[in-house]
């Protein structure tokens, strides 16, 4: 009895020990921004959610190289520096999935400092989190949402900079039709929000402008057996695959294809414009397929040119990803209006109640030019930039504006 | 629908029915021996693609000699790479050397994990299989990547090629399908002979019997464990190869749904029976691609799941769980 009192006491002086360690931690965090505040900076936060381990992690990473390198120009330029602010990241890994998204939207929103989130990727992430943010009065800000009904919720801290699945899966269809020819589709999606919705519209299109629908299937976002798919496939006689989901599972459908005697193109939307694309399918592989994406080209864009060349000063050899742009476009609407917000209201105000209203009305307001073009919103909070491109895997194994 | 379509359905099946059933053994063989479920063997399986990878990369991908700048790679690089016989032994190392490391490793985690739970109640061992499984997992998120990896060379070629091998009667078979579903009837074939033959296959079922009372006859209980726990992650790694060449991908978490299936596989085959474990993968694999062909893609696991709690409602000890005496 006496050694297992001792046990219990050691238990909690253990546990005790550990809860001053942890608190002991954020108080240090505190004091750093406080001791800062000698120079009178105040600190805010900008969230950024994104799958980083699990999910489309080249996507995700994307989302923080774009984010960190608004901030980075942010932090730098003297605006900033006379209003006493500095702005930070921190980095909440969604995983791509939508119960792990809610758990790091409760962690952003507890952060008193946090005033907006850069993110989500997945439009199932966003349909949890942003309910969060919007009890927080913390605005969203999505690089990559495309599912419609996310603008639909009456949700008003949230925008999103890119366009939507009723936008890029009809412009997807009539290309597929029109352009190359293609009469005969095979459907297939992953059977989250966004593939799903993306196949729907695409699908949808595609009958209306005559072509027909051979199969309609799904998958799940985490399958790599696609050998009992492909032999429907093969068996339904289409000429083109379309699949509504992201690169990791597209990639190894359009491979098993291939080697499957299914020698059509495959077709997805922006979730799979990524070199991540090529290298798991094989360049030989994944000749030929296309893709959406949102937006212009890069270097198309009148920014685009300048965006490179920071990005490339910033992250030395790495590629820039489907959202690199639109993260970086959309951390910028995020930090302009906190910009405006300070200049308004002062800079320590920020991180209150009214500050993090202020922001959220400040983005809604949003009119600037950005690297993926002009970047505003109507009043849902949808962008107005509803350009899109499509691209093909070229003989050289890159994505490539597809011929029109 | 033809015949044609059928047959080339049930192919699929077989194939993916014959990893199933390499995986599945793992499962049983513990569980015959020792009761307990290795929650970690789904990693092991997944351990084993990733070794596999690498043994390929490093004996065949003249990009990771360049890399690493190590000279001696190149010869051995030129042998594996040079004509027919080359390529047979670097299919052979590759499996010999992930089967080897991945078996090593289970054994270490039967001795650091298990053993000193043995004799504590069945949940404990449960918990440790639990925590191995995400140590092993987070360790190669964090050491390797937290990517999907191709199955290929630096230049994306692939090590075996898949491709559409012949024609028999309009059904299109694949080397690669020939390759997995031969090698796992062979592995099959002699672990069933080593456990029923051989000295040690009797002392393993006789460990299965009684434990206690095995020991009292003389056989060396641990060594008998350790060697179960070599041969299931052995037959695991190869299983995670052949997931690699044959779907195109290793990631950290690929384990979890071949592991579950897996050992959905061994209970419908009736857990512990070295048997039921083979037909309850080829079993699992093949309803689960006409499930697919026929039904929906989207209902695959549907059907696969019910199919399960069919066996357990009609049979509860599994298809084959109560015909044979012995366990293992």
């Amino acid at each position: 009895m006496t050694s297992k009192r001792r046990r219990f006491v050691a238990l909690v002086s253990v546990v005790a020990a550990l809860a001053l360690v942890v608190t002991g931690c954020g108080a240090k965090t505190d004091g750093g921004s406080t001791d800062g505040g000698s120079t009178k900076a105040t600190e805010v936060v900008i969230g950024i959610g994104a799958p980083l381990s699990d999910g489309a992690v080249a996507l995700g990473q994307g989302m923080v190289r774009g984010t960190n390198l608004a901030v980075k120009q942010a932090n730098e330029s003297q605006e900033l520096k006379d209003l006493g602010l500095t702005i930070t990241t921190v980095e909440g890994d969604d995983k791509g999935d939508p119960t792990t998204g809610g758990n790091v939207a409760t962690q952003f929103t507890s952060n008193p400092n946090l005033v907006g989130v850069m993110g989500h990727l997945n439009s199932g992430v966003t349909r949890v989190a942003v309910k969060i943010y919007n009890q927080g009065n913390v605005v969203q800000v999505s690089p990559a949402n495309t599912a419609v009904d996310l603008t639909q919720m009456g949700m008003a801290n949230y925008f999103r900079v890119c366009a939507t699945d009723d936008v890029q899966g009809p412009a997807a269809a009539d290309f597929a039709f029109k352009t190359a020819g293609k009469k005969v589709a095979f459907v297939v999606d992953d059977a989250t929000v966004y593939g799903t919705g993306l196949a729907d519209e695409w699908a949808k299109q595609f009958e209306a402008n005559g072509g027909k629908v051979a199969g309609r299937e799904k998958t799940t976002d985490k399958d790599t057996d696609f050998k009992a798919l492909v032999t429907l496939i093969k068996s339904s006689g289409a000429e083109i695959v379309y699949y509504g989901g992201i690169y990791n599972s597209a990639a190894l459908l359009s491979k098993q294809m291939k080697e499957g005697g299914v020698k059509v193109p495959l077709m997805g939307g922006d979730g799979i414009y990524d070199p991540e694309y090529i290298k798991l399918a094989g360049a030989a592989n994944a000749t030929g397929d296309y893709c959406s994406s949102i937006g212009l080209p890069i270097d198309m864009l009148p920014n685009g040119q300048d965006f490179q060349a920071a990005f490339e000063a910033a992250y030395p050899g790495e590629a820039i990803a489907a959202y690199d742009a639109y993260s970086y476009d959309a951390a910028n609407t995020i930090i302009k209006a906190i910009v405006a917000v300070a200049k308004d209201m002062g800079a320590d105000k920020l991180t209150t109640t009214d500050g993090k209203k202020a922001i959220i009305a400040a983005v809604a307001k949003t009119d600037f030019e950005g690297v993926s073009g002009q970047v505003s919103f109507d009043a849902k909070g949808d962008t107005n930039n509803k350009a899109i491109t499509i691209y093909q895997v070229g003989a050289d194994g890159k994505w490539a504006p597809a011929a029109k | 629908m033809s015949l044609s379509y059928l047959l080339e359905q049930t192919l699929n099946g077989i194939t993916l029915g014959g990893l199933y059933a390499l995986v599945a053994l793992g499962y049983t063989l513990v569980y015959g021996i020792l009761l307990m479920i290795n929650f970690a063997h789904s990693e092991l399986f997944m351990l084993g693609g990733y070794v596999g990878l690498g043994v390929l990369k490093l004996l065949s991908d003249p990009a990771v000699a360049e890399a690493t700048g190590l000279g001696f790679l190149e010869p051995i690089q030129t042998f594996f790479l040079s004509g027919t016989f080359g390529f047979v032994m670097l299919i052979a190392v590759t499996f010999a050397v992930s089967a080897v490391v991945v078996g090593i490793l289970g054994m270490f985690i039967e001795r650091f994990a298990y053993r000193p739970l043995r004799h504590a109640p069945r949940l404990a061992p449960l918990i440790s299989a639990i925590g191995v499984s995400i140590f092993l997992q987070n360790a190669v998120l964090l050491w390797i990547d937290s990517k999907q990896l191709p199955y290929t060379r630096a230049d994306g070629s692939a090590f075996v090629q898949a491709q559409t091998a012949f024609n028999v009667g309009g059904v299109e078979v694949s080397t690669m399908q020939i390759f997995i579903i031969a090698t796992s009837l062979i592995l099959l074939a002699l672990l069933d002979t080593f456990v029923s033959k051989t000295r040690i296959g009797r002392a393993m079922r006789a460990t299965s019997q009684d434990r206690e009372a095995a020991g009292l006859m003389g056989v060396d209980i641990n060594s008998v464990i350790a060697l179960a726990f070599f041969i299931g992650p052995a037959l695991g790694a190869i299983a995670g190869v052949f997931n690699g060449m044959y779907y195109g991908s290793v990631k950290f978490n690929m384990g979890f749904i071949p592991g579950i299936k897996s050992f959905t596989a061994a209970v419908i085959g009736g857990i512990g029976n070295l048997r039921g474990a083979m037909l309850g993968g080829f079993l699992l694999g093949i309803v689960e691609s006409l499930a697919s062909g026929f039904v929906s893609n989207a209902y695959r696991d549907v059907i696969a799941f019910i199919v399960l709690i069919l066996v357990l409602i009609f049979r509860p000890g599994g298809l084959l769980g109560e015909a044979v005496a012995e366990k293992v």
